[in-house]
Protein backbone atom coordinates (compact mmCIF):
# COMPACT_ATOMS: atom_id res chain seq x y z
CA UNK A 1 0.00 0.00 0.00
CA UNK A 2 1.34 3.37 -0.96
CA UNK A 3 -1.55 5.43 0.34
CA UNK A 4 -4.91 5.09 2.09
CA UNK A 5 -7.21 8.05 1.61
CA UNK A 6 -10.21 8.54 3.86
CA UNK A 7 -12.47 11.18 2.35
CA UNK A 8 -15.52 12.60 4.12
CA UNK A 9 -16.27 9.31 5.84
CA UNK A 10 -19.51 9.26 7.82
CA UNK A 11 -20.95 6.25 9.57
CA UNK A 12 -23.81 5.30 11.83
CA UNK A 13 -24.67 2.74 14.42
CA UNK A 14 -28.35 1.87 14.73
CA UNK A 15 -29.27 5.08 12.97
CA UNK A 16 -27.06 7.32 15.10
CA UNK A 17 -24.23 9.02 13.23
CA UNK A 18 -20.88 8.60 14.96
CA UNK A 19 -18.45 9.78 12.29
CA UNK A 20 -19.44 13.03 10.62
CA UNK A 21 -16.99 13.27 7.74
CA UNK A 22 -13.50 12.02 8.52
CA UNK A 23 -10.66 13.13 6.24
CA UNK A 24 -7.28 11.51 6.72
CA UNK A 25 -4.55 10.37 4.38
CA UNK A 26 -2.18 7.65 5.50
CA UNK A 27 1.05 7.26 3.54
CA UNK A 28 3.28 4.21 3.43
CA UNK A 29 5.69 4.23 6.36
CA UNK A 30 3.55 6.46 8.55
CA UNK A 31 3.04 5.73 12.21
CA UNK A 32 0.07 7.87 13.11
CA UNK A 33 -1.09 8.34 16.68
CA UNK A 34 -4.87 8.67 16.59
CA UNK A 35 -5.80 10.56 19.72
CA UNK A 36 -8.91 12.16 21.11
CA UNK A 37 -11.18 12.18 24.14
CA UNK A 38 -13.17 9.04 24.94
CA UNK A 39 -16.26 8.40 22.87
CA UNK A 40 -15.43 10.70 19.95
CA UNK A 41 -15.18 8.00 17.27
CA UNK A 42 -11.60 6.70 17.17
CA UNK A 43 -12.46 2.99 17.49
CA UNK A 44 -15.45 3.50 15.21
CA UNK A 45 -13.13 4.74 12.48
CA UNK A 46 -10.93 1.65 12.80
CA UNK A 47 -13.93 -0.69 12.69
CA UNK A 48 -15.33 1.12 9.66
CA UNK A 49 -12.04 0.63 7.85
CA UNK A 50 -12.01 -3.07 8.79
CA UNK A 51 -15.66 -3.53 7.76
CA UNK A 52 -17.48 -4.26 11.01
CA UNK A 53 -21.12 -5.29 10.43
CA UNK A 54 -22.15 -3.07 13.36
CA UNK A 55 -21.39 0.15 11.48
CA UNK A 56 -23.07 1.49 8.37
CA UNK A 57 -21.04 3.82 6.19
CA UNK A 58 -23.45 6.54 5.07
CA UNK A 59 -21.16 8.91 3.17
CA UNK A 60 -17.62 9.26 1.97
CA UNK A 61 -14.91 7.15 0.42
CA UNK A 62 -11.91 5.12 1.40
CA UNK A 63 -9.35 4.58 -1.33
CA UNK A 64 -6.56 2.00 -1.06
CA UNK A 65 -3.99 3.06 -3.63
CA UNK A 66 -6.76 5.04 -5.35
CA UNK A 67 -9.04 1.99 -5.56
CA UNK A 68 -12.36 1.78 -3.76
CA UNK A 69 -11.86 -0.09 -0.51
CA UNK A 70 -15.28 0.07 1.13
CA UNK A 71 -16.93 -2.24 -1.39
CA UNK A 72 -14.66 -5.09 -0.29
CA UNK A 73 -15.89 -7.58 2.32
CA UNK A 74 -13.89 -7.76 5.54
CA UNK A 75 -11.84 -10.80 4.53
CA UNK A 76 -10.81 -9.19 1.25
CA UNK A 77 -9.69 -6.08 3.13
CA UNK A 78 -7.49 -8.32 5.24
CA UNK A 79 -6.11 -10.01 2.13
CA UNK A 80 -5.29 -6.59 0.68
CA UNK A 81 -3.02 -6.06 3.68
CA UNK A 82 -5.15 -4.43 6.37
CA UNK A 83 -4.93 -5.75 9.92
CA UNK A 84 -6.69 -4.69 13.06
CA UNK A 85 -5.62 -5.49 16.62
CA UNK A 86 -8.88 -5.48 18.55
CA UNK A 87 -9.35 -3.63 21.79
CA UNK A 88 -11.60 -6.44 23.05
CA UNK A 89 -11.10 -9.51 20.89
CA UNK A 90 -14.01 -11.92 21.34
CA UNK A 91 -13.64 -15.39 22.83
CA UNK A 92 -14.25 -18.07 20.21
CA UNK A 93 -14.91 -21.23 22.26
CA UNK A 94 -14.01 -24.51 20.65
CA UNK A 95 -11.83 -22.94 17.96
CA UNK A 96 -8.26 -24.00 18.66
CA UNK A 97 -5.87 -21.06 18.27
CA UNK A 98 -3.47 -23.11 16.17
CA UNK A 99 -6.22 -24.05 13.68
CA UNK A 100 -7.24 -20.42 13.43
CA UNK A 101 -3.65 -19.28 12.86
CA UNK A 102 -3.15 -21.81 10.07
CA UNK A 103 -6.42 -20.81 8.43
CA UNK A 104 -5.50 -17.15 8.76
CA UNK A 105 -1.99 -17.59 7.31
CA UNK A 106 -3.22 -19.82 4.48
CA UNK A 107 -5.91 -17.29 3.60
CA UNK A 108 -3.09 -14.89 2.73
CA UNK A 109 -1.08 -17.36 0.65
CA UNK A 110 -1.56 -19.20 -2.58
CA UNK A 111 -0.11 -22.45 -1.28
CA UNK A 112 -0.79 -23.69 2.27
CA UNK A 113 2.07 -23.22 4.71
CA UNK A 114 4.00 -26.39 5.51
CA UNK A 115 3.73 -27.79 9.01
CA UNK A 116 7.41 -27.17 9.66
CA UNK A 117 7.28 -23.55 8.53
CA UNK A 118 4.10 -23.02 10.50
CA UNK A 119 5.73 -24.42 13.63
CA UNK A 120 8.88 -22.30 13.19
CA UNK A 121 6.97 -19.11 12.40
CA UNK A 122 4.50 -19.37 15.26
CA UNK A 123 7.14 -20.42 17.79
CA UNK A 124 9.23 -17.37 16.90
CA UNK A 125 6.21 -15.05 17.07
CA UNK A 126 5.23 -16.41 20.48
CA UNK A 127 8.77 -15.70 21.68
CA UNK A 128 8.63 -12.16 20.35
CA UNK A 129 5.53 -11.31 22.35
CA UNK A 130 6.63 -13.24 25.44
CA UNK A 131 3.87 -15.83 25.40
CA UNK A 132 4.19 -19.58 25.88
CA UNK A 133 3.67 -21.30 22.51
CA UNK A 134 1.62 -23.94 24.36
CA UNK A 135 -1.15 -21.36 24.19
CA UNK A 136 -1.61 -22.31 20.54
CA UNK A 137 -3.45 -25.42 21.68
CA UNK A 138 -5.98 -23.42 23.70
CA UNK A 139 -9.29 -22.14 22.40
CA UNK A 140 -9.04 -18.74 20.77
CA UNK A 141 -8.97 -15.95 23.37
CA UNK A 142 -10.92 -18.10 25.82
CA UNK A 143 -9.65 -17.74 29.36
CA UNK A 144 -6.86 -15.39 28.27
CA UNK A 145 -6.02 -12.58 30.65
CA UNK A 146 -6.37 -9.02 29.35
CA UNK A 147 -2.62 -8.80 28.76
CA UNK A 148 -2.48 -12.17 27.01
CA UNK A 149 -5.23 -11.08 24.65
CA UNK A 150 -3.32 -7.94 23.70
CA UNK A 151 -0.09 -9.83 23.12
CA UNK A 152 -1.99 -12.42 21.12
CA UNK A 153 -3.29 -9.66 18.86
CA UNK A 154 0.24 -8.40 18.23
CA UNK A 155 1.37 -11.97 17.63
CA UNK A 156 -1.22 -12.26 14.86
CA UNK A 157 0.09 -9.05 13.35
CA UNK A 158 3.58 -10.55 13.29
CA UNK A 159 2.27 -13.68 11.58
CA UNK A 160 0.36 -11.77 8.91
CA UNK A 161 2.91 -9.00 8.24
CA UNK A 162 0.21 -6.54 7.14
CA UNK A 163 0.79 -3.45 5.04
CA UNK A 164 -1.39 -1.31 7.30
CA UNK A 165 -2.02 -2.18 10.95
CA UNK A 166 -4.76 -0.57 13.01
CA UNK A 167 -4.01 -0.90 16.71
CA UNK A 168 -6.94 -0.16 18.99
CA UNK A 169 -5.66 0.56 22.52
CA UNK A 170 -3.23 -2.32 22.28
CA UNK A 171 -1.37 -1.02 25.33
CA UNK A 172 -4.22 -0.95 27.84
CA UNK A 173 -3.85 -3.59 30.52
CA UNK A 174 -0.19 -4.28 29.75
CA UNK A 175 2.51 -4.12 32.39
CA UNK A 176 5.77 -2.26 31.67
CA UNK A 177 7.64 -5.35 30.46
CA UNK A 178 4.81 -6.45 28.20
CA UNK A 179 4.56 -2.93 26.84
CA UNK A 180 8.27 -3.00 25.90
CA UNK A 181 7.79 -6.33 24.10
CA UNK A 182 4.82 -4.98 22.18
CA UNK A 183 6.70 -1.79 21.28
CA UNK A 184 9.64 -3.85 20.00
CA UNK A 185 7.26 -5.98 17.93
CA UNK A 186 5.73 -2.84 16.46
CA UNK A 187 9.20 -1.46 15.66
CA UNK A 188 10.15 -4.70 13.94
CA UNK A 189 6.97 -4.71 11.84
CA UNK A 190 7.63 -1.07 10.97
CA UNK A 191 11.17 -1.93 9.81
CA UNK A 192 9.65 -4.61 7.60
CA UNK A 193 7.34 -2.07 5.98
CA UNK A 194 4.13 -2.03 8.00
CA UNK A 195 2.33 1.30 8.28
CA UNK A 196 0.46 2.04 11.52
CA UNK A 197 -2.60 3.87 12.79
CA UNK A 198 -2.47 3.61 16.57
CA UNK A 199 -5.07 4.54 19.17
CA UNK A 200 -3.64 4.95 22.65
CA UNK A 201 -4.55 6.83 25.80
CA UNK A 202 -1.10 6.41 27.31
CA UNK A 203 2.01 8.28 26.29
CA UNK A 204 4.34 5.46 27.32
CA UNK A 205 3.68 3.40 24.19
CA UNK A 206 3.84 6.45 21.96
CA UNK A 207 7.19 7.42 23.54
CA UNK A 208 8.47 3.99 22.60
CA UNK A 209 7.22 3.81 19.01
CA UNK A 210 7.72 7.50 18.08
CA UNK A 211 4.79 8.26 15.76
CA UNK A 212 5.76 10.62 12.94
CA UNK A 213 2.24 12.06 12.82
CA UNK A 214 -0.62 12.76 15.21
CA UNK A 215 -4.31 13.06 14.34
CA UNK A 216 -6.82 14.22 16.92
CA UNK A 217 -10.41 13.10 16.57
CA UNK A 218 -13.12 15.23 18.13
CA UNK A 219 -16.85 14.69 17.63
CA UNK A 220 -16.42 12.28 14.76
CA UNK A 221 -13.99 14.37 12.71
CA UNK A 222 -10.24 14.81 12.52
CA UNK A 223 -10.03 18.17 14.25
CA UNK A 224 -6.28 18.65 14.20
CA UNK A 225 -3.19 17.05 12.71
CA UNK A 226 0.42 17.47 13.70
CA UNK A 227 3.70 15.70 14.24
CA UNK A 228 5.04 13.77 17.23
CA UNK A 229 5.22 16.96 19.29
CA UNK A 230 1.44 17.20 19.25
CA UNK A 231 0.99 13.77 20.85
CA UNK A 232 3.70 14.62 23.42
CA UNK A 233 1.95 17.85 24.30
CA UNK A 234 -1.42 16.11 24.66
CA UNK A 235 0.25 13.54 26.93
CA UNK A 236 1.54 16.36 29.16
CA UNK A 237 -1.35 18.83 29.07
CA UNK A 238 -4.43 16.87 28.10
CA UNK A 239 -6.86 18.18 25.48
CA UNK A 240 -7.94 21.48 27.02
CA UNK A 241 -5.36 23.54 25.06
CA UNK A 242 -7.19 22.56 21.86
CA UNK A 243 -10.11 24.71 22.99
CA UNK A 244 -7.91 27.63 24.07
CA UNK A 245 -5.55 27.73 21.14
CA UNK A 246 -7.43 26.12 18.27
CA UNK A 247 -11.04 26.89 19.27
CA UNK A 248 -11.96 23.22 18.98
CA UNK A 249 -15.14 22.49 20.92
CA UNK A 250 -14.44 19.39 22.99
CA UNK A 251 -17.94 19.05 24.39
CA UNK A 252 -19.74 16.11 22.86
CA UNK A 253 -22.45 16.85 20.37
CA UNK A 254 -25.73 17.10 22.26
CA UNK A 255 -27.75 13.92 22.34
CA UNK A 256 -31.16 14.07 20.76
CA UNK A 257 -33.82 14.51 23.35
CA UNK A 258 -35.98 11.45 23.83
CA UNK A 259 -39.63 11.61 24.76
CA UNK A 260 -40.44 9.03 27.38
CA UNK A 261 -44.11 9.34 26.52
CA UNK A 262 -47.03 9.75 28.86
CA UNK A 263 -47.55 7.11 31.49
CA UNK A 264 -50.45 8.72 33.32
CA UNK A 265 -53.01 11.46 32.77
CA UNK A 266 -55.26 13.33 35.12
CA UNK A 267 -58.86 13.16 34.10
CA UNK A 268 -61.02 16.12 35.04
CA UNK A 269 -64.63 15.44 35.94
CA UNK B 1 -20.76 -49.87 25.17
CA UNK B 2 -19.37 -47.87 22.26
CA UNK B 3 -21.40 -48.20 19.11
CA UNK B 4 -24.55 -49.56 20.79
CA UNK B 5 -27.78 -47.65 20.74
CA UNK B 6 -29.73 -46.90 23.85
CA UNK B 7 -32.20 -49.61 22.84
CA UNK B 8 -29.34 -52.08 22.92
CA UNK B 9 -28.40 -50.86 26.33
CA UNK B 10 -31.97 -51.13 27.48
CA UNK B 11 -32.14 -54.72 26.32
CA UNK B 12 -28.89 -55.71 28.01
CA UNK B 13 -29.54 -53.57 31.03
CA UNK B 14 -28.20 -55.81 33.76
CA UNK B 15 -27.94 -55.43 37.53
CA UNK B 16 -24.54 -53.84 36.88
CA UNK B 17 -26.22 -51.14 34.80
CA UNK B 18 -24.41 -48.82 32.41
CA UNK B 19 -20.70 -48.31 32.49
CA UNK B 20 -19.66 -45.40 34.65
CA UNK B 21 -18.75 -43.31 31.65
CA UNK B 22 -20.16 -43.99 28.21
CA UNK B 23 -20.93 -42.30 24.91
CA UNK B 24 -23.37 -43.07 22.13
CA UNK B 25 -23.40 -41.85 18.60
CA UNK B 26 -26.59 -41.87 16.55
CA UNK B 27 -25.92 -41.59 12.86
CA UNK B 28 -28.73 -43.46 11.13
CA UNK B 29 -31.18 -44.46 13.84
CA UNK B 30 -33.05 -41.88 15.83
CA UNK B 31 -32.95 -41.75 19.62
CA UNK B 32 -35.38 -44.20 21.22
CA UNK B 33 -38.97 -43.07 21.70
CA UNK B 34 -38.79 -43.98 25.38
CA UNK B 35 -35.85 -44.84 27.53
CA UNK B 36 -35.60 -44.98 31.28
CA UNK B 37 -32.78 -45.86 33.55
CA UNK B 38 -32.62 -46.03 37.33
CA UNK B 39 -29.36 -45.31 39.07
CA UNK B 40 -28.75 -47.23 42.27
CA UNK B 41 -27.55 -45.64 45.50
CA UNK B 42 -24.10 -44.08 45.08
CA UNK B 43 -24.02 -45.02 41.38
CA UNK B 44 -22.32 -42.49 39.13
CA UNK B 45 -22.96 -42.12 35.43
CA UNK B 46 -21.41 -39.81 32.88
CA UNK B 47 -23.33 -40.17 29.64
CA UNK B 48 -22.64 -38.43 26.32
CA UNK B 49 -25.13 -38.68 23.47
CA UNK B 50 -24.28 -37.39 20.02
CA UNK B 51 -27.19 -37.39 17.59
CA UNK B 52 -26.82 -36.88 13.85
CA UNK B 53 -29.93 -38.83 12.97
CA UNK B 54 -31.42 -37.55 9.69
CA UNK B 55 -35.01 -38.52 10.58
CA UNK B 56 -37.74 -36.90 12.64
CA UNK B 57 -38.47 -38.28 16.10
CA UNK B 58 -39.75 -37.58 19.57
CA UNK B 59 -37.68 -39.04 22.35
CA UNK B 60 -38.33 -39.21 26.10
CA UNK B 61 -35.31 -40.05 28.21
CA UNK B 62 -35.88 -40.55 31.91
CA UNK B 63 -33.42 -41.13 34.72
CA UNK B 64 -34.18 -41.89 38.34
CA UNK B 65 -31.65 -41.14 41.04
CA UNK B 66 -31.38 -42.87 44.40
CA UNK B 67 -29.50 -41.50 47.42
CA UNK B 68 -26.01 -40.15 46.66
CA UNK B 69 -26.19 -41.13 43.01
CA UNK B 70 -24.91 -38.80 40.33
CA UNK B 71 -25.59 -38.33 36.65
CA UNK B 72 -23.89 -36.01 34.18
CA UNK B 73 -25.66 -36.09 30.83
CA UNK B 74 -24.26 -34.19 27.88
CA UNK B 75 -26.18 -34.20 24.64
CA UNK B 76 -25.40 -32.88 21.24
CA UNK B 77 -28.06 -33.01 18.57
CA UNK B 78 -28.15 -31.75 15.05
CA UNK B 79 -31.47 -31.14 13.32
CA UNK B 80 -31.11 -31.27 9.51
CA UNK B 81 -33.39 -29.46 7.09
CA UNK B 82 -37.05 -30.67 6.93
CA UNK B 83 -36.63 -32.71 10.08
CA UNK B 84 -38.53 -32.27 13.34
CA UNK B 85 -37.06 -33.38 16.63
CA UNK B 86 -38.28 -33.17 20.18
CA UNK B 87 -36.10 -34.42 22.98
CA UNK B 88 -37.30 -34.56 26.56
CA UNK B 89 -34.94 -35.40 29.38
CA UNK B 90 -36.46 -35.98 32.81
CA UNK B 91 -34.42 -36.41 35.95
CA UNK B 92 -36.21 -37.72 39.04
CA UNK B 93 -34.32 -37.17 42.27
CA UNK B 94 -35.75 -39.96 44.41
CA UNK B 95 -32.92 -40.08 46.93
CA UNK B 96 -31.26 -37.60 49.24
CA UNK B 97 -28.01 -35.92 48.19
CA UNK B 98 -28.47 -36.96 44.58
CA UNK B 99 -26.81 -34.94 41.86
CA UNK B 100 -27.64 -34.24 38.24
CA UNK B 101 -26.28 -32.13 35.44
CA UNK B 102 -27.97 -32.05 32.06
CA UNK B 103 -26.58 -29.98 29.25
CA UNK B 104 -28.08 -30.07 25.82
CA UNK B 105 -26.49 -28.45 22.83
CA UNK B 106 -28.26 -28.37 19.50
CA UNK B 107 -27.57 -27.01 16.03
CA UNK B 108 -30.65 -26.33 13.96
CA UNK B 109 -30.78 -26.27 10.16
CA UNK B 110 -34.49 -27.10 9.95
CA UNK B 111 -37.53 -24.99 9.17
CA UNK B 112 -39.52 -27.44 11.32
CA UNK B 113 -39.57 -27.52 15.07
CA UNK B 114 -36.50 -28.56 17.02
CA UNK B 115 -37.06 -28.59 20.75
CA UNK B 116 -35.41 -29.62 23.94
CA UNK B 117 -37.37 -29.97 27.15
CA UNK B 118 -35.42 -30.68 30.31
CA UNK B 119 -37.27 -31.46 33.55
CA UNK B 120 -35.79 -31.94 36.97
CA UNK B 121 -38.07 -33.25 39.72
CA UNK B 122 -37.08 -33.07 43.40
CA UNK B 123 -39.94 -34.23 45.67
CA UNK B 124 -40.33 -33.27 49.33
CA UNK B 125 -37.80 -34.97 51.59
CA UNK B 126 -35.00 -35.33 49.01
CA UNK B 127 -32.78 -32.84 50.82
CA UNK B 128 -29.24 -32.12 49.68
CA UNK B 129 -30.13 -32.79 46.05
CA UNK B 130 -28.45 -30.74 43.41
CA UNK B 131 -29.65 -30.30 39.85
CA UNK B 132 -28.98 -28.18 36.81
CA UNK B 133 -30.69 -28.25 33.43
CA UNK B 134 -29.31 -26.21 30.60
CA UNK B 135 -30.05 -26.10 26.92
CA UNK B 136 -28.70 -24.16 24.01
CA UNK B 137 -29.65 -24.29 20.36
CA UNK B 138 -27.77 -22.41 17.68
CA UNK B 139 -29.87 -21.63 14.63
CA UNK B 140 -27.96 -21.83 11.40
CA UNK B 141 -30.83 -21.33 8.97
CA UNK B 142 -33.02 -18.27 8.55
CA UNK B 143 -36.35 -19.97 9.20
CA UNK B 144 -35.50 -22.07 12.24
CA UNK B 145 -38.17 -22.77 14.86
CA UNK B 146 -36.27 -23.98 17.86
CA UNK B 147 -37.30 -24.14 21.48
CA UNK B 148 -35.38 -24.75 24.67
CA UNK B 149 -37.22 -25.28 27.91
CA UNK B 150 -35.28 -26.37 30.98
CA UNK B 151 -37.71 -26.67 33.90
CA UNK B 152 -37.38 -27.33 37.61
CA UNK B 153 -40.13 -28.92 39.74
CA UNK B 154 -38.93 -28.57 43.32
CA UNK B 155 -40.87 -29.45 46.47
CA UNK B 156 -37.96 -29.57 48.92
CA UNK B 157 -36.32 -26.45 50.40
CA UNK B 158 -32.84 -27.78 51.08
CA UNK B 159 -31.66 -28.20 47.49
CA UNK B 160 -29.54 -26.54 44.84
CA UNK B 161 -31.29 -26.08 41.54
CA UNK B 162 -30.62 -23.96 38.51
CA UNK B 163 -31.40 -23.83 34.84
CA UNK B 164 -30.31 -21.93 31.74
CA UNK B 165 -31.53 -21.58 28.20
CA UNK B 166 -30.12 -19.92 25.12
CA UNK B 167 -31.23 -19.65 21.54
CA UNK B 168 -29.24 -17.81 18.97
CA UNK B 169 -27.48 -17.69 15.69
CA UNK B 170 -23.85 -17.09 14.79
CA UNK B 171 -22.18 -14.55 16.99
CA UNK B 172 -21.62 -11.66 14.59
CA UNK B 173 -18.60 -10.48 16.53
CA UNK B 174 -16.91 -13.86 16.20
CA UNK B 175 -17.58 -14.05 12.46
CA UNK B 176 -16.29 -10.50 12.00
CA UNK B 177 -13.19 -11.23 14.06
CA UNK B 178 -12.29 -14.29 12.01
CA UNK B 179 -13.04 -12.51 8.72
CA UNK B 180 -10.87 -9.58 9.77
CA UNK B 181 -7.98 -12.04 9.69
CA UNK B 182 -8.66 -13.11 6.12
CA UNK B 183 -10.99 -16.08 6.51
CA UNK B 184 -14.01 -15.81 4.25
CA UNK B 185 -17.52 -15.95 5.69
CA UNK B 186 -18.09 -19.64 4.92
CA UNK B 187 -14.78 -20.71 6.41
CA UNK B 188 -15.34 -18.51 9.47
CA UNK B 189 -18.76 -20.05 10.10
CA UNK B 190 -17.43 -23.56 9.52
CA UNK B 191 -14.71 -22.98 12.10
CA UNK B 192 -17.16 -21.60 14.63
CA UNK B 193 -19.62 -24.45 14.11
CA UNK B 194 -16.88 -27.04 14.52
CA UNK B 195 -15.86 -25.23 17.66
CA UNK B 196 -19.34 -25.53 19.08
CA UNK B 197 -19.17 -29.29 18.73
CA UNK B 198 -15.62 -29.71 19.95
CA UNK B 199 -16.36 -29.98 23.70
CA UNK B 200 -18.72 -32.87 22.93
CA UNK B 201 -16.32 -34.58 20.53
CA UNK B 202 -13.57 -34.39 23.10
CA UNK B 203 -15.73 -36.55 25.35
CA UNK B 204 -16.10 -39.30 22.80
CA UNK B 205 -13.62 -42.07 23.49
CA UNK B 206 -13.58 -43.35 19.92
CA UNK B 207 -11.54 -41.19 17.57
CA UNK B 208 -13.28 -42.81 14.62
CA UNK B 209 -16.70 -41.75 15.88
CA UNK B 210 -15.42 -38.27 16.69
CA UNK B 211 -14.08 -37.91 13.15
CA UNK B 212 -17.35 -39.14 11.65
CA UNK B 213 -19.29 -36.69 13.78
CA UNK B 214 -16.98 -33.86 12.78
CA UNK B 215 -17.35 -34.74 9.12
CA UNK B 216 -21.13 -35.00 9.41
CA UNK B 217 -21.26 -31.57 10.99
CA UNK B 218 -19.16 -30.06 8.23
CA UNK B 219 -21.40 -31.60 5.59
CA UNK B 220 -24.47 -30.13 7.27
CA UNK B 221 -22.77 -26.77 7.84
CA UNK B 222 -21.84 -26.07 4.24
Amino acid sequence: MEQLQIQGLACSVEGKEILHGVDLTIDKGDVIALLGPNGHGKSTLLHCLMGSPHYQVTRGKVLWDKEDFLSLPTDKRSKKGLFMAFQNPPDVPGVVTMDFFRGMINAHREKPISLLDFYKTTTKAYEQVGLDSEMASRHLNEGYSGGEKKRNEILQMLLLKPELALLDEIDSGLDVDALSLVARAIDKAREEGTTFLVISHYDRLLEMIHPNRTAVMVNGKIALEGDEKLSSRIAKEGYSFLEREYHIDLSKAEEEKISLGVCGAKVSR
Amino acid sequence: MMGKTLQDVLEVSSPEGLEQECSFYFEGKPLPEHFSYALKEKEELVLTLVDFSPSSYHSDLSFTLKANSRIVLKMFSLCPRSVEKKITVSIHHLGKDSFSRVSFFGIDFSEKKFSFVGNSYIPKGMSGSDTRQEGRITNLAKDCKSEVSPALYIEENDVKASHGAALGTYDQDQVYYLMSHGLDETESKRLITSGLLRPILERLKSKEIAQRAQKALEVFSL
